[in-house]
């Protein structure tokens, strides 16, 4: 695999008036990935897909796609682009594919692909019905049809699941996994739900008041859960413990016999367990909690809200 | 086997050309104007002023000629009269109605993230504006003649018969009332694309408009453009008038001109560098 970022951007800027937005923003999204671009609402994942697109300048920074300057090369890169902003740009008077037809001909692709990505979407059946009909989630199927007509190396979706229900949430969840494995793209999608896309996504970015705090692969991401893992000790009591062991200095009560200790190894959590017994403390129970994705999400996000 | 992954290539795809671009803008704008508002108001536009002269004539042409006089130059002339009126208020929805479609749709955002650079986009749907209101007006002048011939058939006794239909006028007065629109396009088009909702555009039309009527006899009324087709009629006459000479453009249509290039220029400028979304 080619591991040179597919999507790069070099310290971006934005800013809306006086407000800035971006700050020094480096994403580095690599060919062949589904990059989930975490953020909370407000963090400044919608104004970077724009950036990427096209749609704003850039304060400062670059944005390279495929290697090559979008400023420069706008027009040429998106032909190998499909793209799905917040709320699909739809044309409710026309029919669904009426609508598709309209963005084929302004790409000038084979009149093929209009059947065919709208059977990918599973809107075959309702194609000839006017679009001020469908639902929020055939209209945001509609959207991805409209995406994925160019059959793109590089697909962005910015929160695609929205007004989909759990089946089809699940069925994007397929056809991202599909695109990527069976056809090699690169799909980059925002959410600010990690619970969302974590069962599908290979490397993520997580964006807080414009700056992304933290990049890397999805097993990455696992191993900051580890380094936040907790034990829970279950004793008669929890300050008293706290007070005999020095091991226990750093824990946390958590409840009159509950205490809270950050997770090293097994072998502290044995050498612990020794000792609370050789000190005569009664342990009930001992196991290790880890922070699931989300935990560690809204940590960094939390984290990076406070300072 | 793992499928190849598509990656960062020296290699850019071909660009189409220019006009390649506008085409395709042109067909997908085409495909959109399918049952909207804009499309039927261009089609049923022309009826209404055709129409209310013809039930005047139907039911009062005999009180209004005169003995041995033009009943074809009467009724023409008072069915533009009621389309010049009319036609800045036209162009003025035509144009909202037209740049709504992309409005409402959020469509802005999709068209300009498509591999199709601005000026296409801005330049196709300014064709289509265009393109409907030389339709709208050359569509009154055929409904003109229609209802002219079907008086002559059914009211035999306004003696229209008689006369040649004035075919000249009405062709020299299409075409510079068409030049006399332009102004109106391009200032409408622009303040269309730039306020997203459709009030407020529509209403400075309507205060152009109105602006324009009551200032018709100023000297600089012809920097008005929705000043423009009433001016173009009054300076039109049906029949030859001795010593006058009827300009091929008027001044004030040349002003029409100046407003539609400025206009355009202006707002492709924008749109070239100000962000889009």
């Amino acid at each position: 695999m080619n591991t040179a970022p597919l999507v790069e951007t070099t310290d971006l800027s934005f800013r809306f008036g006086e407000r800035p937005v971006l700050h020094g923003l480096g994403l580095a999204v690599p060919a062949g990935s589904i990059y989930g671009f975490l953020g909370p609402n407000g963090a400044g994942k919608s104004t970077t897909l724009r950036l990427l697109l096209g749609l704003l300048r850039p304060g400062s920074g670059t944005v390279r796609l495929f290697g090559h300057e979008l400023a420069r090369h706008r027009v040429a890169l998106l032909s190998r682009v499909g793209a799905l902003i917040e709320n699909p740009s739809l044309y409710d008077h026309l029919t669904g594919h009426e609508n598709v037809e309209a963005t084929r001909r302004l790409r000038g692709l084979a009149p093929a692909r209009t059947a065919a990505v709208l059977a990918q979407v599973g809107l075959s059946a309702a194609a000839h019905r006017p679009v001020k009909g469908y639902s929020l989630g055939m209209k945001q199927r509609l959207g991805l049809a409209l995406a994925l007509l160019p059959d793109p190396d590089l697909l962005i979706l910015d929160e695609p699941t929205n007004g989909l229900d759990p089946a089809g949430i699940s069925d994007l969840r397929l056809l991202l996994r599909q695109l990527r494995e069976e056809h090699g793209k690169t799909i980059l999608l925002s959410s600010h739900l990690i619970g969302e896309v974590e069962k599908v996504v290979t490397h993520v970015g997580v964006i807080q008041q414009g700056q992304l705090v933290f990049q890397g692969s999805l097993a990455e991401m696992q191993a900051r859960q580890h380094t936040r893992a907790q034990l829970v000790l279950e004793t008669a009591c929890a300050a008293t413990c706290r007070r005999l062991l020095p091991e226990l200095h750093e824990a946390t009560v958590a409840a009159p016999g509950t205490l809270r200790v950050p997770f090293h190894s097994r072998e502290h959590t044995a050498a612990l367990a020794s000792a609370l017994v050789a000190a005569g403390q009664p342990v009930f129970g001992l196991h290790c909690e880890q922070p699931t994705l989300e935990d560690t999400f809204l940590h960094l996000t939390e984290t990076t809200a406070a300072q | 086997m793992s499928p190849a992954i598509a990656s960062s290539s020296p290699a850019l795809p071909a660009v189409p050309g220019p006009f390649v671009q506008l085409g395709r803008s042109l067909t997908a704008d085409v495909l959109k104007l399918r049952r909207t508002p804009a499309l039927w108001l261009t089609l049923a536009s022309g009826v209404l002023p055709v129409l209310l002269n013809f039930c005047i004539f139907y039911f009062k042409g005999h009180l209004m000629l005169k003995p041995g006089a033009d009943g074809w130059v009467k009724y023409a002339s008072m069915s533009w009269q009621t389309a010049a009126v009319l036609l800045p208020l036209f162009v003025v929805l035509l144009t909202s109605l037209v740049v709504g479609v992309e409005n409402k749709a959020e469509g802005w955002k999709h068209l300009f993230a498509l591999p199709v650079g601005r000026l296409p986009v801005w330049l196709s749907k300014l064709l289509i504006i265009l393109g409907l209101n030389a339709l709208a007006q050359v569509l009154f002048v055929a409904l003109l003649l229609a209802g002219g011939y079907l008086l002559q058939a059914l009211r035999p006794e306004l003696r229209l018969q008689q006369f040649a239909p004035p075919f000249h006028v009405l062709g020299v007065l299409l075409g510079r009332t068409y030049l006399a629109t332009l102004g109106i396009v391009g200032v409408q088009y622009v303040l269309s694309k730039w306020q997203s909702g459709f009030v407020l555009p529509v209403a400075a039309g309507m205060a152009g408009w109105v602006a324009g009527l009551t200032l018709m006899r100023w000297e600089h009324v012809g920097w008005i453009p929705y000043a423009g087709p009433f001016l173009t009629l009054t300076t039109t006459p049906f029949k030859a008038v001795p010593g006058l000479v009827v300009p091929a453009v008027a001044p004030h249509e040349w002003y029409q001109l100046l407003w539609f290039g400025a206009a355009v220029v202006l707002g492709y400028v924008f749109l070239r560098w100000r962000n889009l979304a």
